[in-house]
């Protein structure tokens, strides 16, 4: 018996150790397991080669190109194109270039947009495209490639090679661009109108262009909306030709785009999107450039970033297909995979020895392939899952496309395919902020005030019915005040806002003037009145201030703001009004706020000593002095704590600041604005934002960020507490 | 003046009056939540507005305002404008119309006038005209229409509610009975198993309730076919419409009523508010499946919460050697109160649903894979991550309990040869409890109240059938739920007609703030009764 009863005892120890253990564990797990799935975005990007194959290539590459599995890779050879196995290297039955007539393959445009064209030796050239069927026979895969090729165009009348061209789908028809003599272009547009009955027609447009070009032009980048064609020369211009309208290209703009005079541009193309340029020079640098609206000359070409170079010139460039990454690589053997959101150069591969001749990403930008002048191709897998993601990005100015300088935005999705997703927490942590200063210039004056007045002078009776009112506000669900906000409060604030500013005066001034009054009462009325229960009194004051400052608001706003407060505010202060704005975010989670902030500091400061007071009572100090000089100082420190936790609160509101603002995310400190916060953002993203993705992963960092914050200011103001008991507790 | 500032008084009065100002602020939030709560079910008389232009408007006015004149000279009279519902959605497009009072050149009260609840499209304002049986007059004229009316609804409404129980208990059952089958099959296909005797039988079974889903058609059939009758209504603009006597939820003449047989469409519309379901995207009828859906997730958080916090609890204040270690966890888990909890909802996301949720599917549901059953947002994984979120507060409410009880208690129990687990369990827990009960009422009001957390998982805006009902196994701990509070946000946020929302949403407003602060009131209580025994047990 006394043998099970021990025993029993033991166990329950045991059950009780490890399960309060495991439980608290788990709680303070969360901080890991957020953790957890934040770190994949800060991890290295990393590459492994895969295998390096010799192939047997009839001639030097000119370009390459890989099929979504990377079982097929494809390289314009003077041939023509022709297919490798990527497992072995070896030339597959290729489907052979028609039309060539015995010239040679001497140019091709950029890889990996759909179509592209081939230059001849003998002055033309051919449309073709690289198709890849896959199909599962017995469960297996199985790719196969497949080349089409259009009709020549004839580009060149004298029948020069065609080494430089360019070629884009536009929605005018397909475009060639290419460079006849060192500073002329032909443009070739053929348009092909589809008659209901009958053959189609087609309709060849040419435009011959001659352009102040120093040295020669070495590159030419046209993109796919038809609307730019880029010329780089020797000399490191590069000229912007200017298509919008079709019938009269003009030279737009030359700019000096290499790290100096004199050195030429040797590769240059586009990202993803076609809106950045991408610059390699013959001394190896990289950089990336972007039209931006100038101001009066209309479209200006600027450099967005410089990438670390390479030792020696920069002789291939590929986008990836997915993002805005690529890659580049020079004469040594050496590639580099850079990011041109961030500006960031994020691996650096050892390729070959020999030079390489051209580069490509794989469709899925999951892997990199080199073919070097030899014909040796190395295949690398790239594992980078969230490439646009650096501390620079997240929290500092990043230049995005389409935006004229540098900027936080953040703007997670987009009506396009190839828009590209904007992901600055700092506009967010702007705005938590931003709606935290509201909610506490609101609620930190009245919680304090109230907390100190029922503290030291409230009635101990009319204490009992106040305190639990208080509790029970902060009881209130903020998504019933959120609600009210958003719907009641705004629309009514609407109409009142200069009435709003002059309540705090108004208020005042009224209750100074009924203290006033309060003397002249003859004295018999005055001691029926209890101490400690003014406040039953001033209700209807606050009740009577805050109408008669509506009512003088009116006459203000009529008066002196023109009958239009919000014409007032946008014409004098250049301010704008949201119906929902930080205003009536600030009431509303001043609200939320009040509470918490009244209890703790009530708390702190009715456990001041009795003595203390009594001392300084005793010796002549009145009830206010005493106050002022005795309690608060004493209490600071339960205040200041009162405050963080406060903060604590307002910074972690959800729902509030989801309802009562726009959720727009701006960074303008003007009350009249909205705002959007990182609690808020995380409730109204993280329902759609896929599993693992790079958006999941950011909203995974906004909790962690709100966790840490939280955390951190609500354990100072614990300490600053237990320290405060303490000192009571000697004094 | 100078002794008036050196008295203190005026900084006194000012303290005084931000309390003052903070009192006014709960008051003026509670009545404000009371007034549109509680005056939305009262039918108000229904008007017929002609205006000076000759056009007509019938139905209820919903608010009043003035109209801003911002260019207006000094001394203007103030204008106003009222909202008036007009209803009658499928035929205007608009239900709520501002007139300008100015405008309007004469207000009647007809007393024939009805108000007419529909399952579809909302209010219908008219006057009846007759009433048809299977495209046959009745009755017509507006009081023989009515009486007929009376004596005809009844049939309808539980014609009405034959035909949704066959379409959602019988052909539900049906359908999911036959949804388990085929998951059953692709489990043994999965299993690898081509033919044999199982595959057969189920097939067979298949089959069979192919066939009993094929026999319900014509049943449903002849019950829709059974009740043809039809009220004809006309209504402002020269126009008649056809309304089936199934489609009216209610209907009344507000206008010839008396206090009385208001106060019953009062009673009634609050206990279909509380009792059923929601329509018209949650701008109608009840809320039914958000109460069930709070009050079950609450109560499964409480299950989860209170041996969980309390073993917490006793682990820290009895069992666990006291000292840095144990009061820096301490502070941690006090300030885990404090973490936002859109944190926590967060967490949920990540380790609940996508780690351990996704696990369990692919452990015990590969068959239904990809469509997730436990890894999505759920009753289960809400109610847990709401129990995380308030555990702290009970076991810092336990622990508060612990440390109370007199030393003298659990040596006298000690002293008499009891182990530490029977004097805990016997001694110590019971003395414990009310200040357990004590945390676990505030937890659950807090966990009523959340709603940031749940909106990432597991709640819907519209739920298609609630955590418990007659399938096997009964409690559906992975289903999606509605809530309270966020039928809040939805209804008055997201929602196309927030004008005929509003109202609906301040009642349940008051419905949850109702169930809050009775929980906290019941806290209060717990607490200073508490006080009051331990005063009096002190040795």
């Amino acid at each position: 018996m006394i043998a099970r009863r021990l025993l029993l005892d033991r166990l329950a120890r045991w059950v009780v150790t490890l399960g309060g253990a495991a439980i608290i564990v788990s709680i303070l797990a969360i901080l890991f397991v957020i953790a957890a799935e934040v770190s994949p975005l800060f991890r290295k990007p990393t590459a492994v080669l895969l295998g390096a194959l010799t192939t047997n290539l009839d001639s030097a590459p000119l370009a390459v190109g890989v099929d979504e599995y990377r079982e097929i890779v494809y390289v314009v050879t003077a041939s023509g194109v022709q297919f490798v196995s990527v497992k072995d290297g070896s030339v597959l039955a290729s489907n052979r270039l028609q039309g060539l007539h015995g010239a040679t393959v001497v140019g091709t445009s950029a890889l990996g947009r759909g179509p592209f064209a081939l230059g001849l030796s003998d002055g033309r050239a051919i449309p073709a495209e690289v198709g890849f069927s896959v199909t599962f026979p017995e469960g297996r895969r199985r790719v196969e490639a497949e080349l089409t090729a259009g009709d020549p165009i004839a580009v060149d009348p004298e029948r020069r090679p065609v080494a430089r061209l360019a070629y884009a789908s536009t929605p005018n028809g397909p475009m060639t661009a290419a460079v006849v003599g060192p500073n002329a272009i032909v443009l070739v547009t053929v348009k092909e109108t589809k008659a209901l009955i009958g053959p189609s027609m087609k309709e060849e447009s040419r435009e011959r262009l001659t352009l102040p070009v120093e040295g020669e032009i070495t590159q030419l980048a046209l993109d796919g909306r038809g609307e730019n064609l880029f010329a780089g020369t020797s000399s490191g211009q590069v000229i912007r030709v200017d298509l919008r309208n079709p019938n009269e290209p003009k030279v737009a703009g030359i700019t000096a785009a290499t790290i100096r005079p004199g050195i030429g541009v040797s590769t240059m193309g586009f990202l993803i999107g076609d809106r950045t340029l991408v610059i390699g020079d013959a001394m190896g640098s990289v950089s990336s450039w972007q039209l931006v609206q100038a101001d009066s000359e209309g479209q200006r070409l600027a450099k967005v970033h410089d990438f670390l170079a390479h030792t020696g010139p920069v002789v291939a460039f590929a986008p990836s297909r997915r993002d805005k990454g690529f890659v580049t690589a020079d004469a040594a053997g050496i590639a580099r995979i850079h990011y041109g959101t961030t500006g960031k150069t994020l691996l650096t591969l050892k390729a070959a020895d020999a030079g390489l001749s051209a580069v490509t990403f794989a469709p899925k930008a999951d892997s990199v392939m080199t073919i070097d002048t030899k014909g040796g191709l190395s295949h690398w897998t790239v594992e980078n899952p969230h490439p646009e993601i650096s501390w620079g990005s997240l929290f500092g100015k990043v230049w995005y496309e389409g935006y004229p300088a540098p900027a936080y935005v953040w703007q997670s999705t987009g009506g396009t395919d190839d828009f590209e997703a904007k992901f600055s927490l700092a506009p967010l942590i702007f705005g938590t902020i931003k709606g935290t200063f509201y909610a506490l210039l609101f609620a930190i004056p009245l919680a304090l005030l109230g907390a100190l007045y029922t503290s030291q002078f409230m009635h101990p009776t009319l204490r009992g019915i106040v305190k639990p009112t208080v509790e029970i506000m902060a009881a209130l669900p903020s998504v019933v005040l959120g609600f009210l906000a958003g719907l009641w409060l705004a629309p009514l604030v609407e109409q009142v806002v200069p009435g709003l500013f002059l309540m705090p005066i108004v208020t005042t001034l009224l209750i100074l003037i009924a203290v006033l009054c309060w003397r002249f009462v003859p004295i018999g009325v005055r001691s029926r009145v209890k101490a400690g229960t003014e406040v039953a009194l001033l209700i209807p004051i606050v009740i009577l201030g805050g109408w008669i400052s509506f009512q003088l608001g009116v006459t203000i706003e009529r008066l002196l703001l023109s009958g239009d407060y919000r014409g007032w505010l946008l014409s004098v202060l250049g301010l704008t009004y949201d119906q929902r704005n930080s205003l009536v975010v600030g009431i509303a989670m001043g609200f939320a706020v009040i509470p918490i902030i009244f209890t703790i500091a009530e708390d702190s400061l009715s456990n001041v000593p009795q003595h203390l007071v009594a001392g300084s009572l005793a010796l002549g100090a009145t009830r206010w002095q005493t106050t002022l000089r005795v309690v608060l100082p004493t209490a600071s420190p339960g205040i200041f704590s009162a405050i963080m936790i406060g903060f604590g609160r307002a910074v972690g509101e959800t729902m509030i600041v989801l309802m009562a603002t726009g959720n727009t995310p701006v960074m303008d400190w003007s009350i009249f604005n909205g705002f959007r916060a990182l609690s808020a953002n995380i409730a109204v993203e993280l329902p759609e934002a896929p599993e693992g993705g790079t958006l999941f992963r950011i909203l995974f960092l906004a909790a962690l960020l709100l966790f840490v914050m939280t955390f951190i200011v609500n354990t100072l103001a614990e300490l600053v507490r237990l320290k405060l008991r303490q000192r009571y507790r000697s004094l | 003046m100078k002794r008036f500032w050196k008295s203190g008084d005026p900084f006194i009065w000012l303290t005084g009056g931000a309390l003052a100002i903070s009192l006014l602020m709960v008051a003026g939030l509670v009545l404000l939540v009371l007034l549109n709560g509680l005056g939305f079910f009262w039918p108000s008389p229904i008007v017929l507005l002609t205006l000076s232009d000759g056009t007509e408007l019938l139905g209820q006015v919903t608010q009043r305002e003035a109209i801003p004149q911002p260019d207006a000279p000094p001394g203007t009279s103030t204008r106003y404008r009222i909202q008036v519902n007009v209803g009658n959605r499928d035929l205007y497009g608009a239900d709520f119309v501002w007139v300008e009072e100015a405008a309007i050149a004469r207000r009647d009260v007809p007393a024939e006038a009805v108000l007419i609840e529909r399952r579809e499209w909302g209010n219908l304002y008219g006057f009846i005209k007759e009433v048809r049986d299977n495209e046959r007059a009745v009755a017509s004229g507006p009081e023989a229409a009515w009486s007929a009316l009376q004596a005809l609804l009844p049939d309808a409404t539980s014609t009405f509610k034959e035909i949704r129980r066959i379409e959602k208990k019988e052909i539900g059952a049906i359908n999911s009975t036959q949804e388990k089958i085929r998951l059953e099959l692709k489990k043994l296909q999965l299993s690898g198993q081509e033919g044999g005797s199982e595959i057969a039988r189920l097939d067979k079974e298949m089959e069979g309730w192919a066939a009993k889903y094929r026999e319900q058609e014509p049943r449903l059939a002849t019950v829709r076919q059974h009740s043809r009758q039809a009220l004809i209504v006309s209504v402002i603009g020269n126009k008649e419409t056809e309304l089936p006597l199934q489609q009216i939820v209610r209907i009344i003449r507000p206008n010839s009523m008396g206090v009385w047989s208001k106060s019953g469409v009062y009673l009634s519309r609050l206990w279909e508010f509380i009792s059923g379901d929601p329509r018209e995207s949650n701008t109608e009828g009840g809320v039914f499946p958000a109460i069930f859906g709070t009050v079950m997730m609450v109560m499964i958080m409480s299950l989860l919460v209170a041996p969980l916090g309390v073993l917490a609890a006793f682990y820290l204040r009895e069992y666990a050697k006291q000292g840095v270690l144990v009061s820096t966890v301490r502070i941690a888990v006090n300030n885990l109160a404090g973490v936002p909890s859109i944190v926590f909802g967060v967490f949920g996301l990540g380790f609940f649903i996508y780690l351990v949720g996704g696990s369990i599917d692919r452990l015990f549901y590969p068959e239904a894979l990809p469509t997730p059953t436990f890894g999505t947002g759920g009753i289960l994984w809400a109610s847990l991550t709401l129990a995380l979120l308030t555990v702290p507060v009970v076991i810092v409410a336990t622990e508060e309990g612990l440390a109370a009880i007199p030393p003298g208690m659990r040596e006298a129990s000690l002293a008499l040869g009891a182990t530490k687990f029977e004097t805990t369990w016997r001694v110590v827990l019971p003395t414990v409890m009310p200040s357990v009960l004590t945390g676990l009422i505030l937890a659950m009001a807090r966990a009523a109240g959340e709603v940031a957390p749940l909106m990432i998982t597991g709640v819907v805006k519209l739920a298609p059938s609630l955590p418990i009902d007659g399938a096997w196994p009964f409690l559906h701990l992975e289903r999606k739920f509605m809530h309270l509070g966020f039928h809040i946000y939805d209804v008055g946020f997201q929602s196309p007609n927030v004008d005929a929302a509003r109202p609906m949403v301040y009642t349940t407003v008051l419905l949850l703030l109702l169930v809050v602060l009775v929980l906290n009131l019941a806290t209060i209580l717990i607490r200073n009764r508490l006080r009051k025994k331990y005063a009096s047990s002190a040795f």
